[in-house]
């Protein structure tokens, strides 16, 4: 789970494994998926609480972003 | 159980002085022995949140977004460099810990060495060096807490 200046610099890293290039979000990207309340609402006094509440919209937030990839799909089998 | 209270607890202190509290200290501030204090720390835990203890003891190693743990992530708030995040995902979400505040995420890419910066206001990303930074995990969101510590 790293941060690399280009895609290009992800895919020469040496751990780099082919067949995932599904795993390569843009910094936009990766902003937006850690923007639902899932990540946002962790300085509520009551987050653990509201937790299950937050999956839907993380769910979701993980599909528009990856185009409803496979690779993104927290939804169960 | 009091998961709230003792999350809640965890992560301010984490926001305050960049490490997180022993168990020691959740007693002292909800006043119950430490034992007790022990034992909500692990209730926690074992909530299937993205947080661990180190292994085969009490302390915390990480809890999102914060590691306790020093890693390629340095977080810094109003110039002073005091926290570091649990991933490269974990530190665009420091944001939400610092409302109303530029959060600065500086780190080595892997691949090369040479630094990358992020600069995020409130969860928007206000600037970026280089322009082309991207986000890399080998292993699809479904196996992550399978091993958190390594996705």
């Amino acid at each position: 789970m790293n941060l690399f200046r280009s895609k290009e610099h992800a895919r020469k890293w040496t751990e780099f494994k082919p067949g995932t290039e599904a795993g390569l979000l843009t910094l936009a990207d990766a902003m937006r998926v850690m923007s639902t309340p899932r990540h946002r609402d962790r300085p509520r006094p009551d987050y653990v609480s509201r937790l299950p509440e937050t999956v839907p919209a993380f769910v979701q937030r993980l599909l528009d972003v990856s185009n409803n990839s496979p690779f993104w799909d927290l939804r169960p089998d | 159980m009091h998961l709230d209270e003792t999350y809640h607890f965890i992560i301010s202190v984490f926001v305050e002085r960049g490490q997180a509290p022993h168990f020691t200290e959740i007693a002292a501030h909800f006043g119950i022995p430490a034992a007790e204090g022990r034992k909500r720390l692990h209730e926690l835990m074992a909530a299937r949140l993205p947080n661990w203890l180190f292994p085969d003891t009490d302390l915390i190693a990480s809890f999102a977004p914060f590691n306790n743990l020093p890693t390629q992530y340095r977080i810094s708030v109003d110039g002073q460099q005091r926290w570091f995040a649990q991933c490269g995902l974990e530190s665009l979400a420091t944001t939400w810990m610092f409302p109303g505040k530029v959060v600065a995420v500086n780190a080595p890419c892997l691949d090369c060495g040479e630094p990358l910066s992020v600069e995020i206001l409130d969860g928007e990303i206000k600037r970026a060096d280089p322009d082309g930074i991207h986000f890399y995990v080998d292993l699809p969101i479904k196996k992550w807490y399978a091993n958190l510590p390594f996705a």
